[in-house]
């Protein structure tokens, strides 16, 4: 009789700490995800967002962080965050090995540079570049692309398609650097 | 509101980012190995996930705008506020592009994978809230010169 229970339950447990899931499993539980927190909360999905929340803690007087936006009546934002920093953990937790923290693949691997200085100053600049564009165009591809594209948001498609073609033609643009230079080096 | 409900709130988005967090490592989404594969279209794996999200989450939009569903704890209609065209969106979409591109790092899996173990991503953490600055301070100079350029006005985005 409980048999079957038990072993349903190793099956759901086995597939929750399996590192990678099936596309359409986890893209369905993100969208699923999405909605029920615009359901329970009323508020859409966004990431990038609390980083303004974050400028205005850390004790920024600029205008822009001092905005109803940004108000600590918003600090779920942040929170958020951290929710999602302890979801990253449980994953690793449970799936019983933490995340190489060295393995960026190959292309990155080729692409950044190698000394440790060079890197810290490759993922500022990247970082720089990713805070400066999400906040200038107003979401990331949290709020963009799996909240805005989903409600059909006419700037949020844009958004999105200009993402992922700047995003496509960089990584393009430098792998093919990263060829000519290695069959010319 | 008061302090409580404050707290309250602020948990509540604590355990759906958690499961955000949870959902985006399974993914693979967290894995720069797997960004770059998408992008220089070696493996779409990450691709079918977000066409999933946005599916599915277009459907019960659908749903909850015509059949009119109603908030958990607002009790009102579900509100579907869209971003608006600011005038830095088009530049704005493609820095973040180039840079998400460089790192394979997002501002949403950031702190997952930092969670996970990857502590590269605290560096690029620490470059996400100095860019967000940066937009700050431009946005300043520009209200001094030209009147409002990026503060971002949403309507019903505000309550709090």
């Amino acid at each position: 009789m409980t048999q079957p229970d038990l072993s349903l339950w190793s099956q759901t447990i086995e597939f929750l700490t399996t590192p990678l899931w099936p596309a359409w499993i986890a893209g369905g539980a993100i969208g699923l995800l999405a909605f029920s927190q615009r359901w329970i909360t009323d508020q859409p999905l966004g990431c990038s967002a609390a980083f303004g929340n974050a400028c205005a803690r850390l004790g920024s007087q600029l205008p822009l962080f001092q905005s109803a936006a940004h108000s600590s009546a918003t600090d779920w934002k942040l929170w958020f965050l951290v929710g999602i920093f302890l979801g990253g953990l449980v994953a690793s937790l449970s799936s019983g090995h933490w995340a190489a923290p060295t393995d960026f693949g190959t292309f990155y691997q080729a692409l950044m540079p190698t000394s440790t200085a060079g890197r810290v100053l490759w993922w500022l600049f990247g970082g720089v570049l990713i805070g400066l564009g999400a906040r200038m165009a107003g979401g990331c591809t949290s709020g963009h692309t799996i909240n805005g594209v989903a409600m059909g948001s006419p700037a949020s498609i844009v958004a999105s398609a200009l993402f992922f073609a700047a995003a496509v033609g960089t990584a393009q643009l430098t792998q093919f650097l990263l060829k000519s230079t290695l069959v010319g080096g | 509101m008061n302090a409580n409900n404050l707290l309250v709130r602020n948990g509540l988005f604590l355990l759906i980012g958690l499961v955000f967090g949870f959902f985006l490592s399974r993914a693979g989404a967290t894995d720069p190995a797997m960004i770059s594969a998408l992008l220089l279209f070696q493996n779409f794996h990450l691709l079918w996930v977000i066409a999933t999200a946005v599916g599915v989450g277009a459907v019960l939009n659908l749903l909850a705008k015509y059949r009119q569903w109603h908030g958990l704890t607002s009790g009102r209609l579900i509100s579907f506020p869209h971003k608006p065209f600011v005038r830095t969106l088009i530049p704005g979409a493609l820095l973040f592009g180039a840079g998400w591109g460089l790192t394979g790092v997002c501002p949403g899996t950031a702190p997952a994978m930092l969670g996970e173990g990857q502590w590269f991503v605290g560096v690029i953490l620490i470059g996400i809230t100095l860019g967000t600055w940066l937009v700050g301070w431009i946005d300043h100079r520009w209200i001094n010169a030209r009147g409002p350029a990026i503060m971002p006005q949403r309507p019903g985005n505000h309550r709090g």
